[in-house]
């Protein structure tokens, strides 16, 4: 019955199917390539002109005025910091609280509720959280502050904390809860003890993430935390933060400024950067524990 | 990933965060780099507004801690966002290059009683072009045509007859202005009012005014940067961008009759004659100034504070920033590529200072 026709075809079929698979992977190549080129472009661009700014005097010293020579701005990079610690004590336990309930308890209309709230919030645009945070805390405190500015930051952190605690804790194979609570364990020892343990390198990723998202956040912080060309004077002071001191230098007239705000940039990139880095390695390791 | 470690990175924030807590402790390194910090605690004022002003400021006011470990922390957020801050009492001078209009005059007045003006120093506003031609010469009804898009290019007959001997290209005339609110901008549209009757009744002087024709750019920065990467346009922005970027500004025919290019020195010469007849509040707008060195399109910026100051530590502290701002500060203008305000106004400056009150 086989006659050189049928034969020959599913050869044909076959070669067929080569090129168009070889096509297809050219084609999600050039895809990944054309995804990864802007970053590429933005990371040496920034480390090209941003290289010859960097000095130990950068993130050591207090800005100096136009027309004398170094400076830094120490106390943006010291006021970053203070930011993200406060927005961190904040949305922290906010966000990894609300990520459990939502994982353990929240399958019901509550949580549904509280999840869709959630996905809204981490679309509010950051300069409208910004706005917020002026209205409730700048004016009737009649002061910015690092603490209006690490609110603001908190309110952009929770949702990504939250989520991806919940989605951590949701990879906690049943079997584990199960074989806890067979041998009588209470469920919230439960949760405590197993399922947070458990879930730990994607609760972590949470919080880095988090904090890698705030970072660079320049709008909530124009009205908050105010910008400041000192050190932190306290919680209830203006300070100082990279991302505004960039952006303050970048639209001066002035070349050197132009260059702290290129190296500043290049450092910040670098920090995040490696934050990611971090989350990776702590994320490869995580899944490890759970095997 | 340990527990230890995720411990550890919790201590690290919780440092963190107490270090911040801790009030007015400044790293050690603080106070060398600060100089000397007044004993008793350091107070510390806080203004907003101009970003004209910013460079100045960060200069004046660096000095002005030296000698006296006050420390002034200003951030430029713009003339219109100044005024809003001093309005809502969040910081305790604002800085604008346009003096507050009777609606604003009226929110600051309610929030915390009447303002004072302070001039505190001036600005010429340079026009930069970008064409293969030095010395682009232009005048008042010229610029204005330009900008209500009666003139659009460039060999015009207009512009051709200011500049003989000078082959005038045929391209389109691309011009630029502000998006956003600015002083920059009411020094520019107040001096097109004064010279075009057209463009006062169309338009206006503003810090935000309807354009007839043009595209916006954010900030001086942004102005600055359209011209340069722009062939056949036009823009303005404050001397000091033109001079930083090397961008070729227009001569301007003054209301003498004079060609005078933006200097320093032909804004000091313009506001020098606006002293001679200031209004008692010292909201003098002295566009299209008479005299023959006198650069037309130049005019003062304002500290704006609030006449009776409650905090007497702080008002106290803000009046004598104040006289230093207006004095001694001045020496540190012309290097900035603003001018020095003269003798006379710095002396009816002392004297608005010397009726703000303090206490309660």
């Amino acid at each position: 019955m086989a006659s050189p026709a049928l034969a020959v075809r599913p050869a044909l079929a076959l070669g067929r199917r080569r090129v168009v698979d070889r096509a297809m992977s050219v084609l999600f190549v050039a895809a990944t390539v054309a995804a990864v080129t802007p970053l590429l472009l933005v990371v040496g661009y920034i480390a090209v002109q941003g290289a010859h700014g960097l000095s130990i005097a950068l993130v050591t010293q207090l800005p100096a005025p136009v027309g004398e020579p170094g400076g830094g701005m120490g106390n943006a990079f010291v006021g970053s910091a203070i930011l993200i610690a406060v927005a961190s004590a904040i949305a922290l336990p906010v966000g990894i609280l609300s990520g459990v309930y939502l994982s353990e308890f929240g399958g019901g209309r509550f949580g549904d509720v509280l999840r869709f709230f959630t996905d809204v919030l981490t679309g509010v645009p950051s300069i409208v959280v910004g706005i917020v945070a002026y209205t409730i805390l700048v004016v009737p405190l009649r002061s910015f502050s690092a603490l209006s500015g690490g609110f603001a930051l908190s309110i952009i952190m929770i949702p990504t904390v939250a989520r991806t605690t919940e989605e951590a804790l949701k990879r906690v194979p049943l079997t584990i809860r199960e074989a806890s609570l067979a041998l009588g364990v209470h469920e919230w020892t439960t949760i405590l003890r197993v399922v947070i343990p458990t879930g730990l390198a994607g609760i972590v990723t949470g919080a880095m993430l988090g904090i890698a998202r705030i970072s660079g956040e320049t709008a909530p912080l124009l009205f908050t935390a105010f910008g400041s060309a000192f050190w932190q004077q306290g919680l209830l002071k203006p300070i100082a933060a990279v991302p505004l001191q960039i952006f303050q230098y970048a639209i001066s007239p002035y070349t050197d400024w132009h260059e702290q705000a290129w190296a500043a940039a290049l450092i910040l990139m670098l920090l995040v950067l490696g934050l990611n880095v971090a989350i990776r390695a702590v994320t490869r390791t995580g899944f490890r524990t759970v095997r | 990933m340990s527990r230890t470690s995720l411990l550890t990175a919790g201590a690290v924030s919780v440092a963190l965060l107490a270090s911040a807590c801790g009030g007015s402790a400044v790293p050690p390194s603080a106070a060398s780099a600060s100089g000397s910090a007044a004993p008793g605690g350091t107070v510390q004022l806080t203004g907003a507004g101009s970003t004209f002003d910013f460079p100045l400021f960060s200069k004046v006011f660096k000095d002005y801690q030296t000698k006296t470990g006050v420390q002034v922390n200003y951030q430029s957020v713009g003339s219109g966002s100044g005024v809003t801050q001093l309005t809502k009492r969040t910081v305790d001078f604002g800085a604008s290059d346009f003096p507050l209009n009777d609606e604003q005059t009226k929110a600051a007045e309610a929030a915390g009683g009447p303002v004072v003006h302070v001039p505190i120093t001036m600005g010429a506003v340079s026009v930069g072009y970008d064409l293969p031609i030095d010395g682009l010469t232009l005048d008042g009804p010229t610029l204005a045509g330009i900008y209500l898009g009666t003139i659009t290019k460039w060999n015009d007959p207009r512009v051709a007859a200011l500049n003989p001997g000078v082959t005038m290209p045929s391209t389109p005339i691309a011009v630029v202005h502000r998006s956003d609110g600015s002083g920059t901008t009411f020094i520019f549209t107040s001096y097109l009012s004064a010279v075009s009757p057209e463009w006062k009744s169309k338009v206006g002087a503003s810090g935000t005014v309807n354009w007839p024709v043009g595209i916006g750019a954010k900030g001086s920065e942004g102005v600055s940067g359209q011209v340069t990467n722009t062939p056949g346009s036009i823009g303005y922005f404050e001397l000091a961008y033109a001079k930083q970027n090397n961008i070729k500004s227009v001569t301007m025919k003054n209301a003498a009759g004079k060609l005078v290019e933006p200097s320093v020195k032909g804004a000091s010469d313009a506001g020098a004659g606006a002293a001679a007849n200031m209004p008692a509040d010292l909201k003098a707008v002295f566009v299209n100034a008479p005299g023959d060195t006198s650069y037309p399109i130049a005019g003062f910026s304002w500290i704006i504070v609030f006449k009776h100051q409650k905090d007497k530590v702080k008002g106290q502290e803000l009046i004598d920033l104040l006289k230093y701002v207006v004095t001694t500060g001045q020496q540190s203008a012309e290097p900035l590529y603003y001018a020095p305000l003269p003798k006379a106004v710095q002396d009816l400056d002392l004297k608005a200072i010397s009726t703000i009150t303090v206490g309660q």
